[in-house]
């Protein structure tokens, strides 16, 4: 293989030979490399020399950039955005439209006007771990059932709604994440209730009554129409969460 | 009344561009920075380019979609009480026609009774599904893997209905109706069925009755319905052969009933 970057030399310090004194079979060799190495000779390719004794110390290390990335080479590193902005997941965004959700009786449209799936990932996935601890692998059962039920919805709910449904697939999907808050707490619920019995089944009627009248409230004043349609939505939620329910419970 | 270039049966269309089409738009407005690039750069690829030539050829073969989801609760209550119980209809069973830009067309859900929609189907479709499971999981035989089976078994009755509904119009001389019209009239029978199976969850012995009762139900609408609305279509008047048509329909969702209510783990009966 040839090398074609310059690499550059490993060197022991001396007298930590090791293989000083045992036999010639095991003398080490200083590795060379094929040609020496080139200090800002090439402009076009910024290569930082460096040792390995001093990178510890050094708190501007970056790595070799072969891209011939003009960013300045010390300063690139303090400048990124931190990595949860960069990747737009607000943690103080998703607290608070978790904590909004949890009052069924009153809803705060506004915190959802911004619609982001980093919430609903991890509510799914706190929700697929909760089935985990019951002994049933159901994560990709869940990410299937939760694309077909947002598919599902966001067709009933823009047919409905009619020249005005305004609804789009990802803010589909983000309500009906952060509306599986009920689901989550249920399969979190279910792991100290025997399976089967009267208990679960009366919980799960209540808390799928709860995800529904929050989605379909969240649904209607986000999207700015369908409040005719108001009990024709809600059964279609309705029916997405009870099936969600039926993981849970069975 | 129909015409075979994506006939137009409800409100008079706009100009074509500002209809907004809701499978086109999913990709706008998505969240994040990373995401909204991604999925923005990919979506206008694949959804862009390509959205008028399939629309134009989606519009010659489907009426327009949006006709049957204009219903409120009013209809649906209604249309609900004329699906399950088709004998105590007094009205009439056919469609309320009306003039639009010099074409007769027929008048969207709302006004009309008797008119097709899509909305109930789907809601029974997904009520089936959502009892089969149910009755799975009462019977301790619920995994999900089923519950994806029993989806897969109901869209093959559906379409199953369908292809029975436009083979009896097709031998008839008549495949004009557009094909929603039917695929609604074929998914009006998942009612029945849900009916069949709520009974069969909530006391064993009532499925036995109920089951029955659903199918004749539906035979009954299936066979007015078609005897009124589509045949108007139909060219050739053939009494007998209508009759024995219409039998047929009628007979043919006893077998179709047995399939789908019988809710078992195994895919095929």
């Amino acid at each position: 293989m040839a090398k074609e970057f310059n690499v550059p030399p490993v060197v022991f310090p001396a007298g930590g030979n090791p293989g000083v004194g045992v036999g010639a079979a095991h003398q080490r060799r200083l590795p060379t490399p094929p040609f020496p190495p080139q200090r800002f000779a090439n402009p076009s390719i910024p290569f930082m020399s460096f040792d390995i004794g001093s990178a510890a110390a050094s708190t501007s290390f970056s790595a070799p950039q072969f891209a011939g990335n003009t960013i300045g080479i010390g300063s690139s590193f303090e400048d990124e955005p931190p990595l949860l902005e960069e990747l737009g997941i607000n943690t103080r965004q998703i607290w608070s439209k978790t904590v909004s959700i949890i009052n069924p009786f009153r809803v705060n449209p506004d915190l959802h006007e911004d619609a982001d799936l980093s919430g609903p990932f991890l509510f799914l996935l706190s929700f697929g771990l909760f089935q985990l601890l019951a002994g049933k692998l159901h994560f990709g059962i869940i990410l299937g059932w939760v694309t077909m039920a947002a598919l599902f919805l966001y067709v009933v709910f823009n047919m409905l709604a009619g020249r005005n449904g305004n609804l789009d697939l990802y803010r589909c999907v983000s309500l009906i994440g952060y509306c599986m808050l009920p689901m989550v707490i249920l399969s979190a619920i279910a792991l100290f209730l025997p399976q089967g019995g009267v208990g679960i089944l009366v919980i799960a009627g209540v808390f799928v009554i709860w995800s529904t009248r929050v989605c379909t409230r969240l649904l209607v004043e986000l999207a700015s129409c369908g409040d005719e349609h108001r009990g024709l939505i809600a059964y279609a939620c309705f029916l997405i969460y009870t099936l969600f329910s039926l993981l849970v419970i069975f | 009344m129909y015409d075979s270039l994506g006939a137009q049966p409800g409100l008079p269309r706009p100009p074509p561009n500002p209809q907004p089409n809701p499978f086109g738009n999913a990709f706008v407005g998505a969240g994040s920075g990373l995401i909204r690039g991604g999925l923005g750069a990919y979506g206008e690829k694949i959804l862009g380019s390509s959205s008028e030539y399939v629309q134009s050829n989606i519009s010659r073969y489907f009426s327009d979609p949006q006709y049957y989801f204009q219903v409120n609760d009013h209809y649906v209550r209604n249309k609900l009480k004329v699906v399950l119980f088709p004998f105590l209809h007094r009205g009439h069973w056919s469609r309320i026609t009306e003039p639009v830009g010099g074409r007769l067309s027929y008048k969207p859900p709302i006004y009309d009774i008797n008119a097709p929609d899509l909305y109930i189907p789907l809601m029974a479709f997904g009520t089936y599904v959502v009892l089969a499971g149910i009755s799975l999981g009462l019977h301790g035989k619920f995994s999900p893997e089923a519950l994806n089976w029993l989806f897969f078994k109901g869209l093959v009755g559906w379409f199953l209905q369908v292809s029975l509904l436009k083979m009896t119009l097709f031998s008839l001389g008549s495949g004009e109706a557009p094909l929603l019209d039917i695929v609604a009239y074929a998914g009006y029978t998942f009612t029945g069925m849900c009916i069949a199976v709520l009974g069969k969850i909530t006391w064993n012995y009532s499925y036995y009755f109920l089951m029955p009762w659903t199918c004749l139900c539906m035979g009954v609408f299936l066979v007015k319905t078609m005897k009124r609305v589509l045949f108007v279509e139909v060219r050739s008047y053939d009494s007998s052969r209508h009759h024995y048509l219409l039998l047929f329909i009628a007979l043919a969702q006893f077998p179709l009933f047995l399939w789908l209510c019988n809710i078992t783990v195994n895919w095929l009966f």
